[in-house]
């Protein structure tokens, strides 16, 4: 019973680093570099939602990818721990 | 070597999406490509193998088709019927059992050519297209009308149902109970209908009203992942979309729980639904055999005493669901009958589109230029992107010699170059990149264009320009059998329209554009991407090709327009290409 909550649980967390998977190894592989930052947003998300759950690390994403435009910063940017 | 091994995972990649695309797109959108017009007339192979259905619904079995419309004849010919003439809404009610069971949707045409016929969304019981609603009692101890025991009604001399005139039709039991039912009808698609049971006998009577959909799976659109085609429901106020023809079948009769707001039977485009009004009322779907599947709407027992009269109200949907017909009678308090359109999870950003969408075309009259309008707003929106990214660019110039040193120095170390180059950007405050979100951006509009033409009857034979006549549709001209010309379809994986042919080339006139690749591999893609997503793009709506294809071009006219502010960018990208070239044409 635990074990299938905790799966649950971690489902949200494993859609997110799905999605982000899939678009490294899809358009991401056959499209010009676009990300202004490095690690880059999709592996941000992943390490984000890792380390932080999906809710937080989720959010932590979202934060990075409004951020990752011309007017917005650029260069190392690590996940806070 | 490294290069060489990415080239051809490259090839390989590139072919493996390629057919495993065909198949893909054989399963997730089987409806894309079949052209909404071509109907298969094919005759013993058409027995043997069910046709796949399509967007549209409808017979698709020829012979079907043949029977349909002769038996529409005899049916529709013979005596004891009461006419329906409204603006929505044309057909006739069948006397024998007082039964809606011919209708057509007068706004909306069964094929693209403006003079084919209306739409048939009713079809009399015993027919291949058989869909109708019936009403009646279900008594204990008395003679009622019943789906069992069907009776000729009564209506007065020279009916006709309109929006100004409702017919009430009667019939009386030998006990003395008197049914009525009048119908009603509005100027789109909903017809009332209200039963009375009138006690004129000695005895009080106990009666259990109730209304039905009945139709057959042979006329159903097709299902798919993202646009449901099935049995349809609000319980409670929330939208089912889970239940399918297949799980009523399987299940013999599902009886769905909670109150029930409305329940039917809906297509892509078309849907029939029975909405009770003003009481409580519970649900069922069941499934009858040959593919007839029939929804109840059953109102609680009712004792009637003597001299008194008790009635219930049906509200009928039977019509095509245009956005605002629905949201209008959900604002008359049918809950959430604006969902029974399939939007799904991304409706907050497909609507707003939408939305868009229709305005644009009701400015300009044809949903071509509506979107061409739409991909001009979407891109006039990136343009301070683009501005900003060349600004970039030039910017970087200055910084060229560092940038060449880093690249120098650790040329063996790619990741360690990548941060050496990002830590100088950092320093000198420049980044040609746009950014993850100004793309990100872009995907909600066109999943959301998508979609639409997917689902929207609004969208439905909406023609652009020349041979383009419905832009929910593939693009109906193939380039490999000369445009019609010889008398051959290519395979699906083949069939190239003009419109796709038009996107490969402005994709590769805009590639061409972009400032040159360091990875060779890269490059190599790109040569490829172009050809590529010709063949992924084909068989989808036109609508979207033309969204793309547009959107192509106005990319194309900005980064001649930023090149020509930018004079010494232009020089540095003929430069860098001239290099590309070189060092490509030297011998390893």
């Amino acid at each position: 019973m635990k074990r299938i909550v905790a799966f649950l649980v971690s489902l949200p967390g494993l859609a997110i680093i799905g999605i982000a998977r899939l678009w490294q190894l899809g358009p991401s592989a056959i499209m010009p570099p676009t990300c202004r930052y490095s690690p880059s947003c999709s592996q941000y998300a992943i390490i984000a939602v890792r380390r932080h759950g999906a809710i937080k690390g989720g959010l932590l994403a979202l934060w990075r990818l409004l951020r990752c435009n011309p007017w917005g910063g650029h260069g190392h940017d690590p996940v806070p721990d | 070597m490294e290069n060489q091994r990415n080239i051809i995972l490259a090839v390989v990649l590139t072919a493996l999406v390629l057919f495993g695309w065909e198949a893909g797109v054989g399963y997730f959108y089987p409806q894309a490509k079949t052209p909404t017009q071509t109907v298969a007339a094919g005759g013993a192979e058409n027995a043997t193998k069910p046709t796949k259905p399509t967007r549209e619904g409808g017979l698709m079995d020829a012979a079907d088709r043949t029977l349909e419309a002769k038996d529409l004849a005899t049916e529709l010919g013979a005596k004891g019927r009461v006419k329906i003439q409204a603006p929505g809404l044309s057909g006739s009610i069948n006397l024998n059992g007082a039964i809606v069971d011919d209708l057509v949707i007068n706004r909306h045409r069964e094929t693209v050519e403006k003079n084919s016929g209306p739409v048939r969304i009713f079809s009399p019981y015993g027919t291949p297209a058989q869909q109708f609603t019936q009403l009646g009692w279900v008594g204990q101890g008395i003679e009622t009308p019943d789906t069992n025991n069907p009776r000729v009604w009564t209506a007065p001399a020279n009916a006709v149902l309109t929006p100004s005139t409702p017919v009430t039709l009667t019939w009386t039991n030998p006990t003395g109970q008197r049914f009525g039912i009048t119908y009603s009808i509005d100027q789109n698609y909903m017809i009332t209908a209200k039963q009375t049971v009138a006690n004129t006998g000695g005895n009080a009577v106990s009666v259990k009203p109730f209304a039905i959909v009945n139709r057959t799976e042979k006329t159903a659109s097709l299902d798919t992942w993202n646009v449901h085609s099935g049995p349809i429901g609000a319980y409670d106020g929330s939208v089912s979309f889970a239940t399918n023809y297949k799980d009523v079948a399987e299940a013999g009769s599902i009886n769905e729980t909670g109150n029930t707001d409305w329940i039917g039977f809906t297509d892509v485009y078309w849907m029939s639904a029975l909405i009770p009004s003003g009481a409580k009322a519970t649900s069922t779907l069941r499934s009858m055999g040959n593919q007839i599947f029939r929804a109840d709407v059953v109102y609680d027992q009712a004792i009637v005493q003597p001299r008194t009269a008790q009635s219930v109200t049906t509200k009928i949907f039977a019509g095509a669901k245009e956005h605002k017909v629905l949201d209008a009678y959900e604002a008359q308090g049918i809950a959430n009958f604006g969902l029974a359109i399939d939007w799904g999870w991304f409706r907050w950003f497909e609507k707003p589109i939408f939305w868009l969408l229709t305005k644009l075309f009701s400015l300009v009259g044809n949903f071509g230029v509506a979107i061409i309008l739409l991909t001009l707003i979407v891109r006039g929106m990136m343009f301070p992107v683009a501005q900003r990214q060349f600004a970039s660019m030039a910017a970087m110039r200055a910084i060229q010699p560092k940038m060449k040193a880093i690249q120098e120095r650790y040329k063996d170390d790619k990741q360690k170059q990548q941060q050496e180059i990002m830590a100088l950007y950092k320093q000198e405050k420049v980044n040609p990149l746009a950014g993850c979100l100004p793309m990100f951006l872009q995907i909600p509009v066109f999943f959301a264009l998508y979609k639409t033409l997917i689902l929207a009857i609004e969208m439905r034979h909406q023609p652009f320009v020349l041979w383009i006549k419905d832009l929910s549709a593939p693009d109906p001209l193939h380039v490999l059998n000369l445009f019609g010309l010889l008398p051959f379809d290519p395979p699906s994986f083949l069939a190239i329209g003009v419109l796709a042919l038009l996107l490969g080339v402005t994709m590769y006139l805009q590639f061409q554009l972009n400032p040159a690749q360091m990875d060779p591999a890269q490059q190599q893609v790109f040569k490829l991407m172009p050809w590529f997503m010709m063949f992924v793009m084909a068989p989808f709506a036109s609508g979207l090709l033309v969204y793309w294809i547009t959107s192509n071009l106005l990319t194309i006219a900005q980064q001649k327009f930023l090149y020509s502010r930018h004079p010494q960018l232009k020089a540095q990208a003929e430069k860098d290409a001239a290099d590309k070239a070189r060092s490509a044409a030297r011998p390893k």
